[in-house]
């Protein structure tokens, strides 16, 4: 197949850090997002779903439920989560 | 147990996502699967949250059950299952296409990064950003261009300037391909890939709405059920 020779890379696309998790063999970024939940749940990370009304599973009145016991709003550390 | 894992954490695997709280499971829907289901929920101490209950009917019509565990080693971790999804062939299809992982010497039942994809292609907006991190990891980490793999990234890719970088590495294949992005982008016209791509997202979207209606008219007639104790 004919190539031509100007290609994207990927830091200038998405930046550095995301350009690093694509590099990482799939093996490697599952022990990564390991860590990153444990971290999380050391920090008194949620494990209760983001409120996302977009979702079709989102039931505001089951939102409102859990999020009246007070737990940490303790967020993410690295962006992307799903 | 026949199950494939799919949602968040199979994102991470595949590259569109660093981290997800939750576990999505796609299930085949027999019987003894069922049953060990429900075993293996039990050794997790999962209960059951809201509607709707855990049963193939429900499962087989496209819901998804929720669940929260209880016991020590997966205490707060929440469980979704589901059977049946918008866009994608059924269970033993999946099943053919899986991706098996090792983690901790265990076996993990993935659903293929293709099926990944279309299921993700839903109305909910954070999805759309996942799907684009999952083509765009395929198309840095591949080793090798072959057509099949050129063709998956014309179909699915959903960055602009990818796609035209594509179209122009392998025009031979992109003539082929059946997707207005593609031709937009064999022309050059970074401005029409993009529209074209946003119209396809729209489109997705109102697909996916129009498939949950039934479904949530279904959630609301039982969720009102358990409010008035008739659940």
């Amino acid at each position: 197949m004919r190539e031509m020779e100007r290609r994207i890379l990927a830091a200038d696309l998405v930046g550095e850090e995301w350009a690093e998790w694509y590099a990482m063999t799939p093996q490697q970024r599952w022990e990564e997002s390991a860590k990153l939940w444990q971290t999380y749940l050391a920090l008194g990370g949620s494990l209760e779903p983001e409120p996302d009304p977009d979702s079709p599973f989102f039931d505001e009145a089951e939102w409102r439920a859990l999020s009246a016991d007070g737990r940490a709003g303790v967020r993410v550390l690295r962006r992307g989560g799903v | 147990m026949r199950c494939l894992l799919m949602g968040g954490q199979a994102c991470v695997f595949y590259g569109g996502a660093e981290f997800s709280r939750d576990l999505d499971l796609m299930l085949l829907l027999e019987e003894s699967n069922l049953e060990r289901m429900g075993q293996a929920l039990g050794e997790l101490q999962a209960s059951r949250i809201a509607v709707p209950e855990f049963g193939a009917d429900v499962l087989a019509r496209g819901h998804a059950v929720h669940f929260r565990c209880e016991a020590e080693a997966a205490r707060g971790l929440r469980i979704d299952v589901m059977a049946a999804l918008r866009g994608v062939g059924p269970f033993s299809e999946l099943w053919a296409r899986r991706t098996v992982i090792e983690a901790e010497g265990e076996p993990i039942d993935l659903l293929s990064l293709e099926d990944l994809i279309r299921a993700k292609k839903t109305q909910r907006e954070k999805d759309w950003p996942v799907i684009r991190r999952l083509v765009e990891t395929s198309y840095y980490s591949a080793e090798r261009s072959d057509v099949d793999r050129v063709s998956f990234w014309l179909r699915e890719l959903r960055t602009p300037e990818l796609l035209m970088e594509v179209a122009r590495r392998f025009p031979d294949v992109a003539g082929g391909v059946s997707r207005r992005a593609v031709e937009s982008a064999l022309r050059g016209d970074l401005e029409a890939v993009e529209a074209d791509l946003e119209q396809e997202r729209q489109q997705e979207r109102a697909a996916d709405r129009n498939y949950w209606a039934p479904l949530l008219k279904e959630l609301e007639q039982m969720r009102r059920g358990i409010g008035s104790g008739g659940g």
